[in-house]
């Protein structure tokens, strides 16, 4: 940890616009845990990026917030 | 740290706390840090105790300790109640893991006489609530007790067993500083703790990152509990759980809220990095699979609450078999006299 504690705080700001930002993508959110739900149901199989495509629109959406 | 561009670091390690070079009425009578590696061959070495120390260090000593202290408060006041429910009084008692004091603001001079609050964290020691009762603030490690045996009648422990690396060996320590027909009340956070919290951090981790690695402490089962406190050597166990649910707005407050609280992560183990994209995916899983009607989003603690008593001769001892008088058989043939019948 730094003496002043600025990478910290910049980082801890950052962190606190996020659930702002999350609640302004609702939808693509929803989508997104629809599809990671679905893969936990009974035959379902979760793999890396399986649901890439609703994440990739829920992080345009987030940056773009 | 290299820090890749792109990712950036989710650091779950506080402030570096300053400790303050004088302690203000506090006795300190040792503080103690648990070995690397452990001196018995049968120790773990799961948590490290000198970062939970420095996160309760920081957590007391925030702006608003008492915003992060409802759940603390909450289980405080249950195991008071526990406290109370038992018809005796007790000169000396102890609180492992008191915190910033939570049991004692709850009890009165007439049950307990004299109260030590043990804590890891000497901040948390230097900003204890209020209470009638008179305390020695002492700095101990849970699983080193510095006490001699049979000192206290009562012992306490809320929420705070649950960062103990060897369970086993600070139940024993705790049965052993008990008098006889002494007693121990505690409160342990149980398996389904966090479940929510966990589970989506789980699905979102495989999905973005393609494994997972684990950001919940492990947790006892109830019926290791008991195997547990009778190995230590308790009598007349009780154990008993609660579920507390509690909502928030999202996964991001609901984590800030456990760091505040200082439940931080400090196992060996725990991975350095959280990545923002994983993060991100968690919080959408969260609110996906287990929000409420109102938008919230609900956490669940789930709390032991566990009694064990020190042998003593008075205690009620279950019969010698084959000393029944009665039968079971007879229980149906009971005729409770008509006019006898509102005793």
């Amino acid at each position: 940890m730094s003496a002043n504690g600025a990478v910290w705080g910049r980082v801890r700001s950052r962190l606190r616009s996020f659930p702002e930002r999350l609640a302004a993508c609702g939808a693509e959110a929803a989508a997104y845990g629809r599809c990671v739900q679905a893969s936990t149901a009974p035959g379902g199989r979760l793999s890396k990026d399986l649901c890439a495509r609703e994440f990739e629109a829920l992080r345009s959406c987030f940056a773009a917030a | 740290m290299l820090r890749p561009a792109g990712l950036w670091h989710f650091c779950r390690r506080p402030r570096a706390a300053r400790v303050a070079a004088a302690n203000l009425g506090c006795r300190e009578v040792t503080s103690g840090v648990s070995p690397r590696g452990g001196t018995s061959s049968r120790a773990l070495n799961i948590f490290d105790r000198g970062l939970k120390r420095k996160q309760k260090n920081w957590a007391a000593q925030q702006p608003e300790p008492r915003k992060f202290d409802y759940l603390k408060e909450e289980v405080g006041s249950r195991i008071a109640d526990r406290v109370y429910d038992i018809p005796r009084d007790f000169p000396l008692a102890l609180d492992l893991g008191c915190g910033r004091g939570y049991i004692a603001q709850y009890l009165n001079k007439e049950t307990i006489g004299k109260f030590f609050q043990a804590d890891i964290a000497e901040n948390a020691l230097k900003n204890s609530l209020e209470t009638e009762i008179p305390t020695v603030s002492v700095l101990v490690d849970e699983e080193f007790l510095p006490f001699r045996e049979n000192t206290f009648d009562l012992v306490v422990s809320s929420l705070s067993l649950h960062w103990v690396n060897d369970l086993p060996r600070a139940l024993q320590q705790i049965h052993y500083v008990l008098k006889p027909d002494g007693v121990f009340i505690g409160a342990m956070f149980g398996g389904d703790t966090l479940y929510e919290l966990r589970c989506s951090l789980q699905l979102a981790e495989t999905e973005r990152e393609g494994g997972f690695s684990p950001h919940i402490s492990p947790f006892t089962a109830v019926n290791d509990l008991g195997h547990l406190l009778g190995r230590a050597g308790f009598n007349t166990l009780t154990v008993d759980t609660d579920e507390i649910q509690v909502n928030y707005p999202g996964m991001f407050e609901l984590m800030e809220d456990l760091q505040g609280m200082g439940e931080s992560n400090c196992s060996w183990n725990r991975k350095a990095l959280l990545h923002r994209n994983t993060m991100l995916a968690a919080a959408a899983v969260y609110r996906e699979m287990y929000r409420n009607e109102d938008g919230s989003v609900p956490a669940t603690y789930q709390i032991y609450y566990m009694i064990g008593w020190k042998y003593h001769e008075s205690q009620a001892r279950p019969a010698k078999r084959g000393s029944a008088t009665v039968s079971f058989g007879e229980l149906g043939k009971i005729n409770i006299p008509e006019g006898e019948k509102s005793q």
